[in-house]
């Protein structure tokens, strides 16, 4: 309400002079009177013709009619009208024509329709009119009065919103952290913050296109979708289908939330992309497998899927920042299944296929190796100690990931991207 | 002295630029008029021609042509009817481009007169500095 600072008080008589107001409003009302006088004639027609038809209606009920037929201007003699069902109608522009009785009521039934319609125009112009003549007056009137019109500078919302995303975000951040803290280890802040970074890289990127408007925006609003994220997390922190995913999409999103403002990691990103592409993808052909075990997972990672485009930069990213976390932790065999499809990264099909492939070929290898091992790898920690999930139960999995910390995995010859 | 001479010279300028804005107006003021008859005579024929089409073939049709009410062939009176109709729309559009071009020569006619009037005071203004 600070607002009221700059502002211009102008008065009314300035801007619509007094003279000139009701000058207006003289000009709209003769222009009303004259509209009147057409729509009284046009009336006039309409009752005209109405009594037209009655007669003409009237006429045939009698072979002849004894009349006072007038002559000239001022006599009249008596005779006979005849022939009373011939009319000679007058069609318009000079043109005649013999009608019955009932055809020509017909005719006058039309014009009289035309007539109609030709005065409900004319009157909704009048209405126009009319309301202008009273915008008119009371201007006039206003001006008159000496009202004044205040005008004050409009104090942007922006900063106020901003404030307002940046409240529940922290409160979030908060609540978030302390779910991290429950989940994460050192291991775990390093690669969400590789994850933000990433994100940071991705709104950038994006921003460039808009023109860089939306950054702060897109930041705020990342941050939003992480505030919203963290509630499951917690929540799912015991279920590991659960936790896989929600601490992929959480994860995730706290990387941006943390980093919101470094977008330094282009190449990183693109890695993540190729990781995150491949692990999503390696989970849909667990699924396609129809293991048991993968099929779990394969959920997991569905559903990080599920958000392909939006998250595959931030699952990259998270998947990128396990690479990197775990440089010395080359990929296991769940992202030796992304691995193959981390070559095809860049088309999702491909990936998608030689997933299938790779997993298959996998899939004896990894029977106690899922794949979804690498979607829990997408959360970074999953990743690497997605052999250690393994063998424990799923459960474990996401917590010893978590808690584990980094673990000597196998080497990563497969997985090309991985390597920074 | 020769800036005074030049200040008359711009006022009758204005003023014939204006008779002549004054004369574009009336004319456009007329071809409004002729429009609007125009308009009103392709109405009505157009009417005509839709009662004539009711018509059942063989009805009499007759044509008050002063003051005589001549008969005329149904067929023979669409023909003319449809005839006059082309004529009227014909006149209209020529009307019409008439009318554009009137006032775009208004709209350049007032800009200059603008100028001019921008002129003049500048002119006023250095005679009345000098």
């Amino acid at each position: 309400m600070d607002g009221a600072g700059k502002g211009t008080v102008t008065p009314l008589a300035s801007l619509f002079p007094v003279e000139e107001a009701q000058n207006a409003a003289k000009r709209v009302q003769d222009a009303i009177a004259e509209k009147d006088k057409e729509l009284d004639r046009l009336r006039g027609f309409i009752a005209d013709n109405n009594n037209l038809i009655n007669l003409v209606q009237k006429l045939p009920e009698e072979l002849h009619h004894d009349i006072m037929v007038p002559f000239g201007k001022a006599a009249f003699f008596p005779g006979r009208l005849i022939h009373t069902n011939e009319f000679l109608v007058l069609l318009g522009e000079g043109y005649y024509a013999d009608r019955t009785s009932k055809q020509t009521i017909e005719i006058l039934r039309r014009r009289g329709k035309s007539l109609e319609s030709q005065v409900n125009s004319l009157e909704a112009i009048i209405k126009d009119h009319r309301a202008e003549a009273s915008f008119f007056s009371a201007t006039a009137s206003e001006a008159a009065e000496g009202l004044v019109e205040i005008r004050e500078d409009y104090v942007e919302e922006n900063s106020v919103k901003q404030e307002f995303e940046s409240g529940p975000l922290k409160q979030d951040v908060s609540g978030f952290a302390g779910a991290e803290k429950e989940i994460t280890s050192a291991d775990d802040e390093e690669f969400t913050r590789m994850m933000s970074r990433l994100d940071e890289l991705e709104e950038q990127e994006l921003a460039a296109e808009r023109g860089n408007h939306g950054d702060e925006n897109e930041g705020t609003m990342s941050d939003f979708d992480v505030a919203s994220y963290q509630g499951p997390i917690d929540d799912n922190l015991p279920n590991s289908e659960d936790i896989q995913r929600t601490v992929d999409l959480k994860q995730t999103n706290d990387v941006t939330t943390k980093f919101p403002e470094e977008h330094k990691y282009q190449d990183d990103i693109a890695d993540y992309f190729g990781s995150l592409a491949l692990q999503s993808q390696v989970g849909e052909s667990s699924e396609g497998k129809t293991m048991p075990k993968n099929l779990k997972n394969s959920d997991a990672s569905e559903k990080s899927t599920i958000y392909p485009e939006r998250k595959t930069v931030q699952a990259g990213n998270s998947s990128k920042a396990e690479v990197q976390y775990q440089a010395s932790r080359p990929s296991f065999d769940s992202q030796k299944a992304s691995t193959s499809s981390i070559g095809g990264h860049a088309d999702h099909t491909q990936g998608t296929s030689r997933i299938e492939n790779s997993t298959a070929s996998q899939v004896g290898r990894q029977t106690s190796e899922p794949s979804f091992d690498s979607r829990k790898a997408f959360t970074g920690s999953i990743i690497e100690h997605a052999e250690n999930l393994q063998k424990t139960s799923r459960e474990q999995n996401s917590t010893s990931s978590l808690v584990s910390g980094s673990q000597p995995s196998k080497p990563v010859s497969r997985f090309k991207m991985q390597r920074k | 002295m020769t800036s005074s001479a030049a200040l008359r010279d711009a006022q009758r300028d204005l003023e014939n630029k204006a008779n002549d804005l004054s004369k574009l107006q009336k004319d456009i003021a007329k071809n409004h008029q002729v429009r609007k008859k125009y308009t009103i005579q392709l109405g009505e024929n157009e009417l005509v021609l839709k009662e004539l089409d009711l018509l059942r073939e063989g009805a009499n049709v007759y044509k008050l042509i002063g003051p005589v009410l001549v008969k005329q062939d149904l067929a023979e009176a669409n023909a003319n009817v449809r005839k006059r109709i082309e004529y009227i729309s014909a006149e209209l559009k020529r009307l019409d481009a008439t009318l554009q071009d009137l006032e775009e020569k208004q709209n350049s006619k007032k800009e200059t007169i603008l100028k001019l009037q921008q002129r003049i005071q500048s002119l006023q203004a250095g005679k009345g500095k000098a």
